[in-house]
């Protein structure tokens, strides 16, 4: 599996570039505001997986995610949690709605 | 430079992002603290690959913002930060093979490539668009210019010479035969084209073989932005060839000159670059490197 992250597929966030690029922000910011981004992403898909998971299967599944699997992460995260694509999808799908939200928001500032 | 507004809509921004933050982590490590208790305990025994998934977790992702810097080293860390966001920006559109583009790709990439450049670039011009925008680019020769031209006379300095000398130049004509009559006639617009050319694959764009002589002029010198996505080194290039043959297993070719700035090579270290065409119907933009 490539890509950044065990659910890189399952989010595309270059509308959230886009709309970010629309400000007038230095380059500095505007790095600050994507790092900001994508660690809400990252701990929103944690938060989404570990109630899912067993005890035992949390330690598991930290474990690949610290060993930087994301094969492994995810064929365990399948096995083990029915519907996970489905729960991270849609909470990335929320997640990235509120982002362009505030950036609309933000805008009219 | 950002003006007052753009930096309050930037700190309303962050203290929202910062605290969504926050309240995420803060609710991840009390439901599930005998997990993360665990992680910590075993750390030293876990294969740790990579420590980016859990400082992400970690950091509360508000760095301050370096405060003012010298305008000399503003300015350099401007042009770095610029070809840094540039393939920052590719690497979240792109797909991780490379293979042609879908419709929306290719649009997310023409958009990123027309506002980094602020050169209006489109996978499709005038009805008419290549097999792929995005594919492995292999090297060429030099091409004659005009009957007569060889590898002795072929530069304009010593320099360019000893650089590119030993790629050597084609025995046979591009695409188009000479770019002019004799070594006399020859114009800087000629060497340019000869100079930053690339070789594409004309003969497999959809609608070529029913419309042959409209499309052949159409791809005649047609100027396209290169790209290497990996670096953010862009290049406008002209189109004065054609191949390479598909079962090279490449998609495009480039003039020494053309691998060179955009640090590509060819055979097993070769790798892809994105090619769009461009918009320029006035001929204002001039073909070569593309500065920050």
């Amino acid at each position: 599996m490539k890509g950044k992250h065990f659910y890189s597929h399952l989010i595309e966030i270059h509308e959230i570039y886009l709309s970010l690029s629309e400000m007038d922000l230095s380059d500095e910011e505007r790095g600050h505001l994507l790092s900001l981004t994508e660690a809400n992403i990252h701990t929103t898909v944690i938060n989404t997986v570990l109630p899912q998971l067993s005890e035992e299967d949390k330690k598991v599944f930290l474990k690949n995610l610290v060993a930087n699997n994301h094969e492994e992460t995810w064929k365990h995260l399948l096995g083990k949690a029915q519907g996970i694509e489905l729960k991270i999808h849609q909470s990335l799908k929320e997640l990235k709605e509120e982002f362009l939200k505030d950036i609309e928001e933000a805008k009219k500032v | 430079m950002p003006n007052q507004k753009g930096n309050s809509q930037y700190k309303v921004l962050v203290e929202k992002w910062t605290n969504r933050h926050k309240n995420l982590q803060s609710e991840l490590f009390n439901k599930h603290q005998d997990a993360f208790k665990w992680l910590v305990d075993n750390s030293k025994q876990l294969a740790v690959g990579s420590l980016a998934s859990i400082f992400l977790l970690a950091s509360p992702a508000a760095a301050k913002i370096p405060n003012a810097i010298s305008s000399a080293s503003a300015q350099v860390s401007q042009t770095i930060d610029r070809k840094v966001f540039l393939v920052y920006d590719l690497k979240n559109v792109l797909p991780t093979d490379v293979r042609p583009l879908t419709a929306d790709e290719e649009k997310n990439v023409s958009e990123v490539l027309t506002r980094d450049f602020n050169i209006p670039v489109s996978a499709e011009l005038d009805g008419k668009r290549l097999n792929t925008t995005y594919g492995l680019i292999g090297q060429e020769q030099h091409l004659p210019r005009y009957p007569g031209d060889n590898i002795f006379n072929h530069f304009d300095n010593q320099n360019d010479s000893n650089k590119y000398w030993s790629y050597g130049i084609t025995p046979g004509l591009g695409a188009w035969g000479y770019f002019t009559d004799s070594s006399g006639a020859l114009t800087q617009t000629d060497i340019d084209r000869e100079k930053y050319y690339i070789a594409v694959q004309t003969f497999l764009a959809p609608g070529f073989d029913t419309n042959t002589k409209e499309y052949t002029d159409f791809f005649r010198y047609r100027k396209m932005l290169v790209v290497n996505p990996q670096n953010g080194k862009a290049i406008v290039a002209d189109i004065a060839d054609a191949g390479p043959s598909p079962w090279t297993g490449k998609q495009l070719g480039g003039s020494p000159e053309v691998m060179n700035y955009l640090e590509r090579v060819d055979g097993a270290q070769r790798g892809p670059v994105l090619y769009f065409f461009i918009d320029d119907p006035n001929d204002t933009i001039p073909l070569g490197p593309v500065q920050y």
